[in-house]
């Protein structure tokens, strides 16, 4: 298509937590810092920024964008802020990749942020007003309504049980203990996750990522600057994205379609036939534990209803023949929305490496794929890397 | 309806009222955990700076936006500076006129490259002029909060 090879050559992320003291900016600056370290860089090699947040209504800031600039780096350079929903910390490295693939930057910063704990008393509460004032916001909804109806659905359409979802949330809480970000990394076992108290059924409180603050960035790279930067480039290879009306009544719930779509744009692009043998490592969106499930079938990564079975049998672990969510994902690592899509792109840029130290897969993976998932459960992002 | 038609009753359509019901806690952040501080305990602003890049943060930050090195000394500039602009404000929220018109300026502190934005007090609207030098008026330390208004406002240097 015309379009430049462009590698990502660094990567800086905070630590993921319930409060944090720093502000939005300060957490910008450190995930910022530590990604233009990581690869010899200083702020004036960089041609221009992208950060990805979403909603204004978490960290209680109209035009967070604006605000965080100088925190992201953003101080007179080009600078955009993208949004898509949940989906925003994959679609973060595909904007960085546009402005790099189309010759407009050599080297481009790409930052996410979230301050969850600014609402309050619960991010949820900026939910409420998501949904059809007309049709829906009468009847008092919140966002574990609708992943309930669609975890049910999942549920039924397939013959799985809540025992069989919970295992994800128990893999994701372990796999994270050897995450230096992690916030809610611990040993828990099936009947934890059942005996936690019910939400809004089927959701139990340990089948759902915590709210979280936290950050992170990459540094994005021209084929030619990537190879003086580093002897390690990590390729963006594909990308994909596809959003599905806001109107989530109207479509099958047991089947993400739109991420199937993302996840083919992607494939094509990386001339990836088979997904199920060509990706070694995945690290799809996991802010409920069937979420993690529910992408994996999107993505095509095994055939549909057999995410759960895959799981029980370890075919998903870290040292499985598919390890899903090695990072510890969002149920494990916290789930500061945007950072956490972007947490996700690192985890595989790392893997690709070699350099994951505790959590690093065996088997030298060379090919993975990180994928984010929001808006009103309509958005599916998609990111292939390889080494 | 035309573009060029003006809609007067913007009640016509049967509508309903709502909102969207969030509040929010917000942080100092490290920074301004330590500017609030010393304004609170010691009635004076702390500024970091640059000295790569020849800047003076106020209020302070904990990295220079220019060169992203961190920044973790801060210093103690002082609480009196210069009006750098102002603005005289007649008219309250609602539209209603103020009991009496405010002076809000944006204060350039000393020895700094920020300022603060605040209301000027004891200076009248035919006083008040570019360049003026002010000094900041605390609340008494026992009142202060570690906040914004733990300053009542700027006011003349004596």
């Amino acid at each position: 298509m015309g379009m430049r090879k462009v590698a990502i050559v660094g990567a800086g992320i905070t630590k993921f937590v319930r409060r944090a003291q720093e502000t939005g900016k300060e957490l910008s600056w450190q995930a910022s810092k530590m990604a233009l370290d990581s690869c010899g860089i200083t702020l004036d090699d960089v041609d221009m920024v992208t950060l990805g947040t979403a909603p204004d209504a978490f960290d209680g800031v109209h035009m967070k964008g604006e605000y965080l600039a100088d925190g992201a780096g953003a101080h007179r350079k080009p600078y955009m802020r993208h949004y898509v929903g949940g989906g925003t910390g994959v679609f973060s490295p595909i904007h960085g990749w546009m402005h790099v693939a189309s010759g407009m930057a050599d080297i481009c910063l790409v930052v996410a942020e979230e301050k969850m704990s600014s609402c309050h008393p619960h991010p949820q509460g900026a939910f409420l007003t998501i949904f059809d004032h007309t049709t829906e916001q009468p009847l008092k909804p919140t966002l574990i309504w609708i992943f309930a109806l669609e975890m049910n659905r999942y549920m039924q359409t397939y013959g799985i049980s809540k025992a069989d979802i919970a295992r994800v949330s128990v893999k994701n809480k372990h796999n994270a203990l050897d995450h230096p970000s992690a916030q809610v990394a611990e040993e828990i076992t099936v009947e934890d996750v059942l005996a936690s108290e019910t939400l809004c059924w089927p959701v139990n409180r340990l089948d759902i990522s915590p709210a979280s603050d936290g950050a992170a960035a990459v540094v994005l790279a021209s084929e030619r600057v990537a190879r003086r930067l580093t002897d390690k480039p990590i390729w963006i290879d594909g990308v994909g994205m596809s959003i599905d009306s806001a109107y989530w009544a109207t479509r099958d719930l047991s089947y993400p379609r739109y991420v199937e779509t993302a996840a083919r744009m992607a494939y094509d692009m990386a001339g990836i036939k088979e997904p199920a043998k060509e990706i070694h490592i995945a690290e799809p969106y996991d802010p409920f534990d069937y979420k993690e499930l529910h992408h994996m079938e999107g993505l095509m990564l095994c055939p549909r209803g057999e995410a759960a079975r895959l799981t029980a049998e370890g075919y998903t672990a870290r040292d499985g023949n598919l390890p899903i969510c090695p990072s510890g994902g969002a149920l494990g690592v916290g789930n500061p929305i945007a950072a956490t899509g972007l947490m996700k792109v690192i985890e595989i840029f790392l893997q690709l490496r070699g350099e994951a130290g505790k959590r690093q897969v065996p088997g030298k993976p060379t090919c993975g794929l990180a994928q984010a998932w929001g808006d009103l459960m309509q958005m599916g992002t998609v990111i292939v890397l390889r080494s | 309806m035309a573009i060029t038609e003006k809609m007067t009753k913007t009640t016509t359509p049967t509508h309903w009222e709502g909102d969207i019901p969030v509040r929010f806690v917000y942080t100092y952040g490290l920074a301004g955990e330590t500017f609030f501080r010393a304004i609170k305990d010691k009635g004076t602003f702390l500024a970091t700076r640059c000295d790569a890049c020849d800047v003076t943060f106020l209020p302070p930050k904990i990295y220079c936006d220019r060169c992203f090195e961190e920044l973790d000394k801060f210093v103690d500039v002082g609480t009196i500076g210069h009006v750098d602009t102002f603005t005289v404000t007649f008219k309250n929220m609602d539209g209603s006129d103020k009991a009496k018109p405010r002076i809000l300026a944006m204060i350039r502190i000393d020895g700094t490259d920020g300022g603060i934005i605040h209301y000027l007090e004891g200076i009248s609207i035919e006083e008040v002029a570019l360049g003026l030098p002010v000094k900041a008026i605390f609340k008494p330390k026992g009142q202060r909060k570690g906040g914004i208004e733990d300053i009542i406002g700027f006011g003349p240097v004596e």
